[in-house]
């Protein structure tokens, strides 16, 4: 699903944010990439989603090369992907149906399957008696519920998210990882960059640690190193 | 890029209605350019139309020196302008029709003498242009005892250099009247795209392509230029309601002016898609630079 190999990203004026990193994510893996702040994470995670190339390095994606995909294409390659953000990037001017609408509008979805779509998905995660409602007038737990709704409304094959629960108190926490498990579970490869010791601790999944940079620690390897299957 | 028009209106017609500052500031300046491009080729039309109608009823007076044979001066005007209707005007009879002219106010002309109007010739030639009518003027001033010719040249032969440098200056100015238009709406809509960057962002996030993320504010481009154009063409029409009846009434050769000569029906359809491709092409001009100074989104 995804490989890095050498990956180098740097960025002019500063030190290196990325150096050396080659990784593997396996179709239908969960994967918690964690780390202090700066360590490069959310670097990683940009280069994943094709927000921005990597200095050197090579990195696949799906099977195919990043830095050979025209930029024309990349919108294509994003409708694979899913992203959730710390501070959810919800249209503050819009409801939440009209949110979750959004990247099923984008794929050219008939109206009608759009909201049979939304309504089905707010449903699944306990907001359908907040469709029409405006972000701002929601808790930061719904709205970050409604954040990974979204992502995950067309189906991702690929989950990105950027401390999801940086925001959240614990039972949110736990509202949002679950939907998250939920989505692995129906074969959706997750990747999750947090810094929350807590969350690595509670749900044993394969876990990157990046510090300055570079890969600490890789669970997989770990793994691997012990003889576990 | 997936091609949905209803909803592309629906999200221009959301914006339209969530930033009615922009909206206005891009139709109003749409507005003054169209409004001012219509005032100017309505004027320019109408100034064409005014010369048309001299043309059709040009008549030249030879007024002659004190003493000149008027019979003598009437044969010659004749052969100068074979064919043309020559007539002889004594003073007396040129000092009767005048007051006739002045109506309730002829009582100005008693104690005038007989002798203050000179003799002159008129000689009528319809259908002449301003420079044949002046060719012939000059012809006539042969005519033995001719003092001056005159054909109410002095103004006309300013309105026909100012006709003339006027279409010249029309296309230039307004050429640049359509750009500095263009770029001034092209700002405005700046604001609105940089108003919108986050939601253009989530757009690009949630896998929109720039054709998709554009085509809202090319819509919305276009319905401010048709809107602010259509305005024009209403205060265009009723500026010559209003005005016309009045330069009738004050000029007799604007008597025949009608609305097809100042603001013909291609003119004002010209004016409409003028304003569109202004709104067209300004905000083509924003998402794009917008979208080119973002390209990591």
């Amino acid at each position: 699903m995804i490989q890095l190999f050498h990956v180098h990203k740097e960025y002019p004026g500063d030190g290196p944010a990325l150096t050396d990193v080659t990784l593997e994510v396996e179709k239908g893996e969960f994967v918690f990439l964690t780390g202090p702040s700066g360590a490069g994470k959310s670097t990683l995670l940009r280069l994943i989603f094709c927000a921005e190339p990597a200095t050197s390095g090579q990195l696949l994606l799906f099977g195919k090369n990043v830095a050979k995909i025209r930029a024309a294409a990349i919108p294509q390659v994003r409708r694979n992907i899913g992203f959730v953000f710390q501070d959810f990037k919800l249209l503050p001017d819009r409801t939440v149906a009209e949110n979750v609408a959004l990247p099923l509008e984008v794929r050219g979805l008939p109206d009608r399957d759009v909201k049979r779509k939304v309504k089905m998905l707010l449903r699944s995660v306990g907001l359908e008696h907040r469709a029409d409602k405006f972000p701002p007038s929601l808790s930061g737990g719904e709205q970050q519920r409604v954040a990974v709704v979204r992502a995950l409304a067309p189906d991702p094959a690929l989950l990105l998210a950027d401390e999801p629960t940086g925001n959240l108190d614990p039972d949110r926490t736990l509202e949002v990882m679950e939907l998250l498990h939920g989505a692995n579970a129906r074969g959706t490869t997750v990747v999750v960059a947090t810094h929350d010791r807590t969350l690595l601790e509670r749900y044993k999944r394969r876990t990157v640690a990046l510090e300055r940079g570079r890969v600490a620690s890789d669970g997989a390897e770990i793994r691997r190193a012990a003889g576990a299957p | 890029m997936t091609f949905r028009p209803r909803y592309f209106l629906r999200r221009a017609a959301d914006a339209m209605r969530r930033g009615p500052y922009v909206t206005a500031v891009g139709t109003g300046t749409i507005f003054v350019a169209v409004f001012v491009t219509g005032l100017f080729a309505g004027a320019l039309g109408g100034a064409e139309r005014l010369l048309a109608a001299w043309a059709g009823e040009v008549h030249l007076s030879v007024y002659l020196a004190p003493g000149a044979d008027l019979e003598a001066a009437r044969a010659a005007a004749a052969r100068i302008a074979p064919g043309r209707e020559v007539d002889a005007i004594p003073a007396v009879v040129a000092l009767r029709r005048l007051a006739e002219g002045l109506g309730d106010d002829a009582r100005l002309l008693d104690g005038v003498g007989p002798d203050a109007l000179p003799d002159s010739v008129v000689v009528l030639a319809p259908g002449l242009s301003l420079a044949q009518a002046r060719a012939l003027a000059a012809r006539l001033r042969q005519v033995p005892g001719a003092a001056d010719v005159d054909f109410g040249n002095a103004w006309l032969e300013k309105l026909e250099t100012f006709v003339a440098r006027a279409r010249a200056a029309a296309v230039v100015l307004l050429g640049a009247l359509a750009l500095a238009t263009a770029l001034l709406v092209s700002n405005t809509l700046r604001l609105a795209v940089f108003a919108r960057r986050d939601e253009i962002e989530i757009m690009k996030l949630v896998g929109a392509t720039d054709g998709f993320v554009g085509a809202p504010f090319l819509l919305e481009g276009l319905a401010q230029g048709l809107l602010g154009s259509s305005l024009a063409v209403l205060v265009l029409l009723a500026a010559h309601a209003a005005v016309a009846p009045r330069l009738r009434a004050a000029v007799k050769l604007a008597e025949g002016l009608r609305l097809a000569d100042t603001l013909p029906w291609p003119l004002l359809g010209s004016l409409l898609a003028a304003g569109a491709a202004i709104g067209l092409l300004a905000s083509a001009l924003a998402i794009l630079r917008f979208l080119k100074q973002r390209p990591s989104l």
